[in-house]
C-alpha cells in the first residue's frame, strides 16, 4: 500500500475529567481494506470512532480523512467529506419511513433551495428523483428494499441496524465506520452482515469497524488495531495480533480466564 | 395518493360552511380559527418537526399584526404590509435564532418566553404608536390595487385560500430534503449530523419559516379583523398555540388545522357554562393527551392501522 492512508490520525487524545479515554493514539487505515478496532470494555474504541466522525471531538491530535484535516470540524462537514458511520446504540429516525431515513443521508451532497422546494419546479423534482433512486439502491444493498415504505420504528432490531448501514451508504462515503454492527444479531443475521461487509469492501469502500465479537472480526478484517486503556497496544494482520502476548494478556487472556 | 378524498372533502366542507352558517359572529370566529391554524402550521415546523420548543410564536403573530396595522394606518398601500411584516419577523427570528440554535432544546424555550414578554411590553408601553393596552382600531382592510374582500364572508374565502396555500407549502417542505432533515434533527441530532445534515442551520430555518407563517397570519389578522390588542398575542396565547399543536398532533399538518380550529371554537361553544367552561376545557385537553398522546390526528392513523391489521 503505497498511497496515502484514507484515515491518518496522529496523537489523538481525549479526556473525560481525570480519565484519559484516548491517550496519544495514532491510527492509519489504508485505502480499500477492512480494519477492525478491538479491545476490552472501556478501552476507548467508541471514543476513537466519535473523534474520527466528529460526534465528540478529540482534545488534541491531528486527524486526516482522505487528505483533509478534520480535527474539530463539525460532524456534518466530516460526513460531506466522505465519512459515514453507524452507532452502537441504534439511532434511526423513528418518525420517518425506512426510505426517508436513507434519503436524509442521500441528500448529503444536494444543495437545498427553499425556492425550488416551495415552487416544486423541475429542478426540485429531478433532485428528489435522484435522491429516491440512490436511496433505493442503498436499501437494496442491505436487503431492505421490500420495506421501503414501512415506518422505521416498526422494523425488527437487526433490520434497524441494517437500515443504519443503508443510511450510511446513501451518502456515498469513502470510509464507513461501523460501531458494533453485529450487536444483538443472531448467527444467521451476523453471517449475512459479514457477506454485506465483504461486498462493500469489493465495491471500494474502506471499512473501519469496532466489534466486541473477536471471532467475527478475525474472519473479515485485513488489519486489526487493539486498544487497551486508551492506548494502542498492537496492530497488524489478524494472525499476528492473535499471537501478540500483550493482546492475549489484555484481552484474549482475560476472556479465556472467564470462559 | 389515498389522502385525496379526505382533502377534497375537507375543502368542500370549508367552502360550504358560510352557506350554512350565515351568522356573522360564527364566521368571525371561523376567521380567527383559520388564522390560528396558519400560525400553528408555522409552529409545527420548528416544534413538531425540528423538535425545538418555541414560545415566541404568538409574539411573531403580534409583530406581523402590529407592523401591518401601523403601516396601513400611516397610509402605506396595503400591498406593502405583507412584505413589511415578513421582513420584521425574519429579522427578529434571525436575531433570536442565531445565538440560541447552537444550543439544545430548552434554551430556545427560555429565550422565546423572554422574547414574547419583550414584545408584549413594547406593545403595551409604546402607546403613541401601538395604542397601548387599548390596542389599535379601524385598521384599513385588505386592498390590492383597489380590490379587496368586503364583509366577513369574503374575508372567510380569502383566509381559507391562504390556509390552503399554507398547507400546500408545508406539505411540499415535509416531502423535501428540508422536511426530512427537520424530523431527523428532532429524532436524533447526532445521527442527523453524521448523515450530513447541518442541524443548526435546519433548526434556524424551521424557526424562521415558522415565524414567517405567524407574521403573515398576523398581517391578515390586522387587516381582516380590523382591531388588534396586546391580549391576542400574549404569553397565554403562546401557550394556547402550543396546546393546539399538541392536541391536534405534533408533526401532522392535518392535526395542526384540527387542533387550531377545535381549540378556537371550543371555548365559545362552552360559553353557556359560564366560568365552568375552563374546567371542561382543561379536562378535554387532558383527555386527548391521555387517550391519544400523538394528538387528534393520531386517532385517525390509529384506526387506519387497526383496519389494515384486521383486513
Amino acid at each position: 500500500m503505497t498511497s496515502e492512508p484514507i484515515i491518518a490520525a496522529r496523537g489523538v487524545t481525549r479526556r473525560f475529567g481525570g480519565l484519559v479515554a484516548l491517550d496519544n493514539v495514532d491510527l492509519d487505515v489504508p485505502c480499500g481494506i477492512v480494519q477492525a478496532i478491538i479491545g476490552p470494555n472501556g478501552s476507548g474504541k467508541t471514543t476513537l470512532l466519535n473523534a474520527l466522525s466528529g460526534a465528540s471531538h478529540a482534545d488534541a491530535g491531528s486527524i486526516r480523512i482522505g487528505g483533509n484535516e478534520i480535527f474539530r470540524l463539525k460532524a456534518h462537514r466530516i460526513a460531506r467529506l466522505g465519512l459515514a458511520r453507524t452507532f452502537q446504540t441504534i439511532r434511526i429516525f423513528e418518525n420517518l419511513s425506512v426510505i426517508e431515513n436513507v434519503k436524509v443521508a442521500a441528500a448529503c451532497h444536494t444543495p437545498t433551495s427553499l425556492f425550488n422546494i416551495v415552487t416544486s419546479n423541475a429542478r426540485q423534482q429531478q433532485s428528489e428523483a435522484e435522491i429516491d433512486s440512490n436511496s433505493r439502491e442503498a436499501l437494496q444493498i442491505v436487503g431492505l428494499a421490500g420495506r421501503a415504505n414501512d415506518n422505521a420504528k416498526q422494523l425488527p432490531y437487526a433490520q434497524q441496524r441494517l437500515l443504519e448501514i443503508a443510511r450510511a451508504l446513501a451518502s456515498k462515503p469513502k470510509v464507513l465506520l461501523l460501531d458494533e454492527p453485529a450487536a444483538g444479531m443472531n448467527m444467521t443475521e451476523s453471517m449475512t452482515l459479514l457477506a454485506t461487509i465483504a461486498r462493500l469492501k469489493n465495491s471500494g469502500i474502506t471499512i473501519l469497524l469496532v466489534e466486541h465479537n473477536v471471532r467475527l472480526v478475525m474472519g473479515i478484517s485485513d488489519r486489526v488495531t487493539v486498544l487497551d486503556f486508551g492506548k494502542k497496544i498492537a496492530e497488524g494482520a489478524p494472525s499476528e495480533v492473535q499471537r501478540n502476548p500483550l493482546v492475549i494478556e489484555a484481552y484474549l487472556g482475560r476472556r479465556h480466564r472467564h470462559a | 395518493m389515498k389522502s385525496w378524498p379526505i382533502l377534497a372533502l375537507s375543502a368542500a366542507v370549508a367552502l360550504a360552511v358560510p352557506v350554512v352558517a350565515h351568522d356573522g359572529y360564527i364566521i368571525q370566529l371561523l376567521n380567527i380559527a383559520i388564522l390560528n391554524a396558519i400560525v400553528v402550521l408555522g409552529l409545527n415546523f420548528v416544534t413538531g418537526w425540528a423538535g425545538q420548543i418555541n414560545f415566541g410564536q404568538a409574539a411573531f403573530y403580534g409583530l406581523g399584526a402590529y407592523t401591518t396595522a401601523i403601516a396601513t394606518k400611516a397610509g402605506l398601500p396595503w400591498i406593502a404590509s405583507p412584505f413589511l411584516s415578513v421582513i420584521v419577523v425574519v429579522v427578529a427570528s434571525l436575531m433570536l435564532g442565531l445565538p440560541t440554535m447552537r444550543l439544545r432544546t430548552y434554551y430556545l424555550a427560555m429565550t422565546t418566553i423572554g422574547f414574547g414578554e419583550i414584545v408584549r411590553l413594547m406593545i403595551v408601553h409604546w402607546e403613541p404608536v401601538t395604542g397601548g393596552t387599548s390596542g389599535l382600531r379601524a385598521i384599513p382592510g385588505v386592498s390590492i390595487f383597489g380590490f379587496g374582500p368586503q364583509g366577513q364572508m369574503q374575508h372567510y374565502y380569502l383566509l381559507i385560500a391562504t390556509l390552503g396555500f399554507a398547507i400546500l407549502i408545508a406539505s411540499r417542505i415535509r416531502h423535501s430534503v428540508l422536511g426530512r432533515a427537520m424530523i431527523a434533527t428532532r429524532d436524533s441530532e447526532i445521527a442527523a449530523e453524521q448523515s450530513g445534515v447541518d442541524t443548526t442551520r435546519i433548526k434556524l430555518l424551521a424557526f424562521m419559516i415558522g415565524a414567517v407563517y405567524a407574521g403573515l397570519a398576523g398581517c391578515l389578522y390586522a387587516s381582516s379583523i380590523r382591531f388588534i390588542s396586546p391580549d391576542s398575542f400574549s404569553g397565554t396565547q403562546a401557550v394556547l398555540l402550543m396546546t393546539m399543536l399538541i392536541v391536534g398532533g405534533m408533526g401532522s399538518i392535518a392535526g395542526c388545522v384540527v387542533g387550531a380550529v377545535a381549540l378556537t371554537i371550543l371555548p365559545e361553544a362552552l360559553r353557556f357554562l359560564g366560568q365552568w367552561y375552563l374546567v371542561l376545557y382543561g379536562l378535554g385537553v387532558i383527555a386527548v393527551i391521555v387517550v391519544a398522546p400523538g394528538g387528534l390526528a393520531s386517532l385517525v392513523s390509529l384506526s387506519q392501522l387497526r383496519r389494515a391489521n384486521a383486513g
